[in-house]
């Protein structure tokens, strides 16, 4: 049998510890970050890039960000590869991610931060 | 809170071989429950519906006395809800929705193919037990018109022309057994016009579906 | 793993359920189990999304992507493609209108981002069953604000400031009515919850009950805090078993969690929640009549005052609000009554959640602000009407609402605004009705179930109804009498006034409203017996019979071509209309759109197989002529041989007259011959219909034209007892723009004609047709294949909407004929010689909704733009130019056009009659045909005073048909058309023919709806005017009442007049 809920602060509570729950359905935030999820990208380690993704934002505290997977970005030779959409729309394509490290990086420097990770970048902004 | 559901659902299995008496004494059970509460002649009215598969005079003499009312009262009572039914009803409910939006979508000649292939007008039962044919007013799948259920299943989009195809998934040749359908099967032989229970049982699971077995499920008695 | 990445929500709402989703959500389950991706990829099964009509329907978050129509079969592409490999199946999302794009992201998705979700704010989103998700969304917490930080009064303030009204139905503001029950003093209150929506239509309740019930539970505990209410009640359907399953589980886990109950959040507030189960009495929705049915009676309503907030359930003051409104109650709490208010109208504040349903594309449940036009739910969100039917009606508020009719898209949905029209914003349901919904009929329905739900307590409801029902039944049964329509308004009235509960005192509603808005169907049913929709089946045959004009005998012949019978079938088809090989080819077959076979697979290709057949005719055999020389001495004359001149010379004809046909130009046929390309309608065809009619007694007389040839006056002067004019509408309109004047621009008539009647025409190299009617495709194409290099057809309205039929503007797209829509000229531009060089273009953009029920196009904020052209053709309408052509003939005018019966085209002047284009405007063959037809009789009757339309009578066809046998699904048989390479410089006609074995097989696809019916018609035919003869003692056939086109009364009145 669940606790019961005795005051205002203990639903405050539960409601904060169950917002994970339904945090991947709020809706659209202000970064994505995209990772490539082709046939290559997935042999590339794909799927390990979304989980670390997904644990360095929530380690970060960072509410504004989604992490989304999509198809093959068309470059194999630089898998795995995230894309990140930023509030104004710059898109920024970062390769090479095996290394947990390279996505902690990124998820500092640039998700929380605001500077891209220029190092890991395959290109410049579009706009 | 597992109490309140079993009190809430004393007939739902087990009721097709029981005795009179024992459906009597399983009415009892439900009177003495609801005896104290406040307004309490509908709700035993829709159990005692749920535990015979309609209300024979003996269950409503039962009642009134137990909840100590005047039989005319609770025999008004039936009279004025469509759902209460004095009467036995075929093996298997097919309810033709005539909402507006299944009249406008052709509700009416989905009865009328219905009344033909089955020989019998609404509110009647086919010689064989098999079959009762009632009309609803919206089941809210609005959406999927036109609609029908049998028994506790929806069937949607339903042409007039191929009514025989939904039937026959219900009809039955050596007795009940052989009525067993699966989910799976339905799919493939109807096109799409078949549907799964809500609840997530296919119907293989609840064959044989017996009357009272169809009606409380109409009441909403089923377990979560 | 340490994360969900992905969920996948899975729409068990009952639609969705019932077309198969918690198989799919079952399947996802197992898929992701055997990927083991279970842990990294949760399936959830949310309460209902909406669309209910593409169900099943899955959401996959954080991506957005939105599937439909998920078959078991497809779980597996999706959880390989997108959940592994982050590859969307296109296949399963859904088109953004009108492009090839798909979309994906339900961002992205009309049917939802015109949306405002308050009321749904969680359904769809979270696990109904999962109080912890309600609770994550910001729930209970409205509750424990205002047990905590507001008082009783504090809270009613501010849903009264919010202007919350009712969702139930009559709109009160709820905040007053919560003061009403706060002010009574007592030691017992009750709260509740009206879950029993009855109306046939609606399930917005049962939506918000299944996907979201803590939303309504917590709306009630803030109610009964407001009031001082412990106990309430949810008076809930006994038809939605899930919503009780659903609710039930929450109100377990509210009260598990200390949510409901004793001293909730420690504050010392008691309440608790009970479900009543409905069964089954509409009258229970009524609030004094569900208060009786908790307390265990018979549900009848009883007169207010005293008012429920008074003297309610058990007698103690009590408050009834409906779940939709309950729903709305913690959002006002929460974000403050400023926010609700900011959406919605000024009397109507907040959103309100419709079931849209009927004939429209994407039905569902969808929750629009207050005031949001209602052409914007049935196009935009609701996608329109299926199949290219057209928009009749929307049915708003259910038994107690009214219909709204297309001229009135344009208006704001709000409590006020659909009162003025008579209707009800009501409980949501939104029915749309087509072009296949009789008003009659569906006036008849709601009737039917408010006498059927009627409680019997008082007589205004009970015998009220009963006696409406009874005169309605009459309409559709072709008994209907003249003054019916008075009798039900006024029986209406004095229900509306008298009867005790609002249900009687709106009972009448959707039968006031359909003759405020229909009345001319009321009409027509009583007068012609003639029921529009194809619906009342007591007034026809088979309904392709009825949508005919001419009332051609559809089945009979298909079913004679079937049978290889040809000249039986062409002779039964000429019964009715002369110009079968016409039609075979030109025809816009409104018999089509209402074959019953399109309910199985696809209509019979009627127009198809009439050509078929009148490819096998070796001889034209000559229709039954009753030779007669008294009529035969009578001289009338038929001014214009088109095919109104033609039909009435025809049937003149058969009745032994002789008439004159006098044409203008120098051979007949009309706008057959002269605007209608060869391409579609070969010459030989015409020449030989018009042969048959010259050999059965007509004379046509060619090169003589009214006015230049003859006046009136020498009509008259030689002895014409009787004219027939029928000279369509031969006068082109100017566009009224600059440059329009001089050479190089022409109209499209003027162009045809010249081409069609002496084989040449002036064409450009590069020409602009400005106008969407069929003469623009026809204009546009001729000017093709007389050597135009490039041909642009500029049209102000969206494609879709061209009033030239489908497969004409299909076929211009075939010859490289490019379409511009929403493009209209607004000056035609010349150079120093005044030639043209182009046209100057403004963007029109989509505006309001006009009296068509299509969008205005309006100046769009595009900049202008050139077409460069060197001729331009103008086809945008015909006109008329009757004072000239009547030269002071005192006529009755309409809109410019000739003012004619349309039962028999007699004029004001009575040896004058009148049909086809020039009376109707611009119409069809067909339409010209039946004109002619009625004029015929209508002429014969004024100079014998008697009917002898012998051709009515409908007649059996004996091929033998086997009616309990089902039908097989065969798919229609395909035109075929030449390659549009080959088209190019040719009038070579387009269409192909068929072979044998496929119009053989085409035909018998008919379902015969005919059969074993026209005898039954017959008798039931000659009945009905034998009680009329009795009741109005032979008054029918002195006032003409009996002179209708329907072939029904058409049969009982030539009774015993002819043979």
């Amino acid at each position: 049998m669940a606790d019961k809920i005795k005051s205002p602060v203990d639903l405050l509570a539960l409601a904060e510890k169950a917002k994970a729950e339904v945090e991947l359905r709020s809706g659209a935030k202000d970064i994505k970050v995209t990772v490539h999820m082709g046939t290559c990208g997935i042999a590339a380690g794909a799927r390990e890039v979304v989980m670390a993704f997904l644990s360095e934002v929530s380690n970060a505290g960072l509410e504004n960000v989604t992490v989304h997977q999509a198809g093959c970005a068309g470059l194999c030779e630089m898998e795995p590869m995230a894309t990140v959409r930023t509030a104004d729309g710059s898109l920024y394509h970062y390769g090479h991610l095996e290394d947990r490290s390279r996505v902690r990086e990124i998820v500092r420097s640039h998700l929380a931060g605001g500077t891209p990770v220029t190092e890991y970048l395959i290109k410049t902004p579009q706009a | 809170m597992a109490e309140q559901a079993k009190e809430r659902n004393p007939g739902c299995t087990g009721c097709e071989e029981a005795s009179e008496e024992e459906l009597l004494r399983r009415l009892d059970e439900v009177i003495a429950n609801y005896k104290t509460r406040p307004g309490a002649l509908i709700p035993v009215l829709q159990m005692a519906q749920g535990i015979f598969g309609y209300l024979p005079e003996v269950a409503l003499k039962r009642i009134a006395r137990g909840l100590g009312k005047s039989y005319s009262e609770v025999a008004g009572v039936v009279s004025f809800y469509s759902f209460f039914s004095t009467v036995p009803r075929g093996r298997n409910l097919i309810r033709v929705c005539l909402g507006t939006a299944c009249y406008v979508r052709g509700g009416m000649k989905v009865l009328e193919a219905l009344k033909k292939h089955l020989g019998i007008d609404v509110g009647e039962t086919t010689p064989d037990r098999e079959f009762s044919l009632e009309v609803a007013r919206c089941f809210g799948a609005c959406g999927l018109s036109p609609v029908i259920t049998i028994n506790d299943n929806v069937h949607h989009r339903v042409k007039p022309t191929r009514v025989a195809e939904v039937l026959a998934q219900y009809a039955s040749n050596d007795g009940p057994q052989d009525q067993v359908v699966r989910a799976d099967e339905v799919q493939a032989t109807t096109e799409g016009l078949e549907v799964p229970r809500p609840g997530g049982e296919v119907i293989a699971d609840e064959a044989p579906v017996g009357p009272s077995e169809a009606v409380s499920a109409g009441a909403g008695e089923r377990r979560v | 793993m340490d994360k969900v990445r992905t969920d996948v929500l899975v729409c068990t709402g009952g639609g969705c359920i019932a077309s198969g989703a918690l198989e799919v959500s079952a399947a996802f389950s197992k898929e992701l189990e055997d990927l083991e991706l279970d842990e990294e990829v949760r399936v959830i099964e949310t309460g209902c999304l909406g669309p209910c009509a593409v169900g099943p329907v899955v959401l996959v978050y954080p991506d957005g992507v939105f599937y439909q129509n998920v078959k078991l079969e497809d779980v597996h592409e999706i959880v390989e493609e997108h959940l592994l490999k982050g590859r969307v199946v296109q296949r399963l999302v859904s088109q953004a209108p009108g492009t090839d794009r798909t979309v994906a992201e339900i961002s992205d998705v009309e049917f939802f981002n015109r949306q405002v979700k308050i009321v749904l704010r969680n359904s769809g989103l979270i696990d109904p069953l999962k109080i912890e998700e309600y609770i994550a969304r910001g729930g209970y917490q409205a509750l424990a604000k205002v047990l905590t930080e507001m008082t009783p009064e504090q809270v009613i303030d501010e849903v009264t400031l919010s202007g919350l009204r009712g969702r139930g139905g009559a709109g009160f503001p709820t905040g007053l009515k919560w003061k009403f029950a706060r002010q009574t003093p007592s030691e017992v209150k009750y709260i509740i919850c009206n879950a029993d929506e009855g109306d046939p239509g609606a399930f917005m309740d049962r939506s918000v009950l299944e996907g979201d019930p803590h939303s309504v539970i917590e709306g009630m505990a803030i109610g009964a805090y407001a009031i001082g209410a412990k106990q309430g009640y949810v008076y809930l359907r006994a038809e939605y078993p899930l919503a009780v399953e659903r609710l039930q589980y929450a109100i377990d886990q509210a009260r598990e969690r200390g949510l409901l109950g004793p001293d909730i959040l420690s504050t010392g507030f008691d309440f608790d929640l009970e479900i009543r189960m409905g069964s089954g009495a509409f009258v229970c929705g009524e609030e004094t009549a569900l208060m009786r049915s908790i307390e265990g009676g018979r549900g009848e309503p009883r007169p207010r005052p005293p008012f429920p907030a008074v003297k309610g359930l058990w007698d103690k003051p009590s408050v009834l609000n409906n779940v939709e409104t309950f729903a709305n109650i913690a959002p006002i709490i929460m974000k403050g009554a400023e926010w609700f208010a900011s959406t919605g109208t000024e009397k109507s504040k907040g959103t309100k959640v419709f079931a849209l349903g009927g004939a429209i594309q994407h039905a569902g449940l969808v929750e629009v602000p207050i005031g949001i036009q209602l052409g914007e739910i049935v196009y935009e969100i609701g996608g329109g009407i299926p199949d290219g039917k057209q928009l009749k009606a929307v049915q708003l508020g259910g038994p107690s609402g009214g219909c709204i009719p297309k001229t009135d898209l344009n208006v704001p949905i709000d409590y006020e605004t659909l009162q003025d029209l008579g209707a009800i914003m009501g409980s949501g349901g939104c029915i749309v009705m087509d072009e296949d919904s009789c008003m009659v009929d569906v006036a008849r329905y709601f009737l039917d179930f408010i006498q059927d739900e009627s409680c019997g307590k008082c007589p205004p409801c009970r015998v009220g109804t009963k006696r409406m029902l009874e005169i309605v039944t009459r309409i559709c049964n072709g008994e209907g009498r003249e003054g019916d329509i008075e009798r039900l308004e006024e029986l209406g009235q004095i229900i509306k006034d008298t009867a005790l509960c609002g249900l009687g005192q709106t009972a009448p509603n959707p039968v006031l409203s359909t003759i405020r808005h229909f009345r001319h169907e009321y009409e027509a049913h009583i007068r012609d017996h003639y029921c529009e929709a194809g619906v009342c089946t007591s007034l026809f045959t088979a309904r392709c019979t009825n949508a005919c004009p001419a009332s051609v005998n559809v089945p009979g012949f298909v079913s004679l071509i079937g049978e290889k019978r040809f000249h039986e079938a062409l002779r039964l088809h000429r019964e009715r209309n002369p110009l079968a090989s016409i039609c075979g080819r030109v025809c816009f077959h409104p018999c089509e759109s209402k074959c019953q076979r399109g309910a199985l697979d696809a209509p019979v290709a009627i127009r198809s197989l009439k050509r078929f057949m009148t490819e096998q005719e070796t001889e034209i055999e000559l229709p039954e002529v009753r030779v007669d020389p008294s009529n035969a001495a009578r001289k009338i004359a038929i001014i214009g041989s088109g095919p109104a001149g033609l039909s009435c010379a025809y049937f003149l004809a058969r009745l032994g007259y002789k008439p004159i046909i006098f044409e203008k130009e120098s051979s007949p046929g009309g706008m057959l011959v002269q605007a209608i390309p060869a391409y579609r309608l070969p010459r030989e065809e015409v020449g030989r219909e018009i042969s048959m009619i010259e050999s059965m007694g007509v004379t046509i007389q060619t090169g003589t034209a009214l006015g230049r040839d003859f006046t009136w006056a020498d009509l008259r002067a030689q002895g014409y007892e009787a004219v027939f004019l029928a000279v369509g509408a031969p006068q082109g309109i100017r566009l009224g723009i600059p440059g329009e004047r001089g050479e190089g621009v022409m109209e499209a008539l003027t162009f045809l004609r010249d081409y069609n009647l002496t084989g040449t025409a002036r064409v450009g190299e590069e020409v602009v047709v400005v106008g969407g009617g069929n003469s623009a495709i026809d204009a546009a194409r001729t000017a093709r294949r007389l050597g135009a290099r490039h041909v642009t057809i500029l049209y102000r309205r969206q494609r879709n909407q061209m009033p030239a039929w489908t497969e004409e503007v299909v076929a211009a797209d075939e010859e490289g004929i490019t379409i511009l829509e929403l493009t209209a000229p607004k000056q035609i531009l010349r150079d120093a010689q005044k030639r043209v060089v182009g046209v100057l273009c403004e963007r029109m953009a989509l505006g309001d909704y006009d009296r068509s029920g299509r969008r205005r196009p309006v100046a769009g904020r595009n900049p202008d733009f050139t077409v460069r052209c060197d001729q331009v053709i103008v086809a945008i309408g015909q006109s008329l130019d009757a004072s000239a052509l009547l030269d002071g003939l005192p006529v009755g005018l309409e809109h410019g056009w000739v003012k004619a019966d349309p039962r028999t085209g007699a004029t004001s002047i009575e040896w004058l009659f009148a049909g086809g284009d020039a009376v109707s405007g611009p119409a069809s063959v067909v339409e010209a045909v039946a004109a002619g037809e009625r004029a015929a009789v209508g002429i014969d009757q004024y100079l014998t005073g008697a009917n002898h339309a012998f051709w009515r009578r409908e007649v059996a066809v004996d091929v033998p048909f086997d009616p309990d046998a089902d039908p097989v699904a065969t798919p229609r048989a395909p035109v075929v058309c030449l390659d549009p390479e080959l088209r190019a410089c040719t009038f070579a006609e387009v269409e192909l023919p068929w072979s044998l074995e496929t119009a053989v097989a085409e035909a018998k696809r008919c379902l015969r709806c005919d059969y074993g019916k026209v005898s039954a018609i017959a008798a039931e035919a000659e009945a009905i005017v034998q009680r009329a003869a009795e009741q109005e003692a032979g008054l029918v056939a002195a006032h003409g009442a009996g002179l209708v086109t329907s072939h029904v009364a058409g049969v009982a009145q030539t009774e015993g007049e002819v043979d």
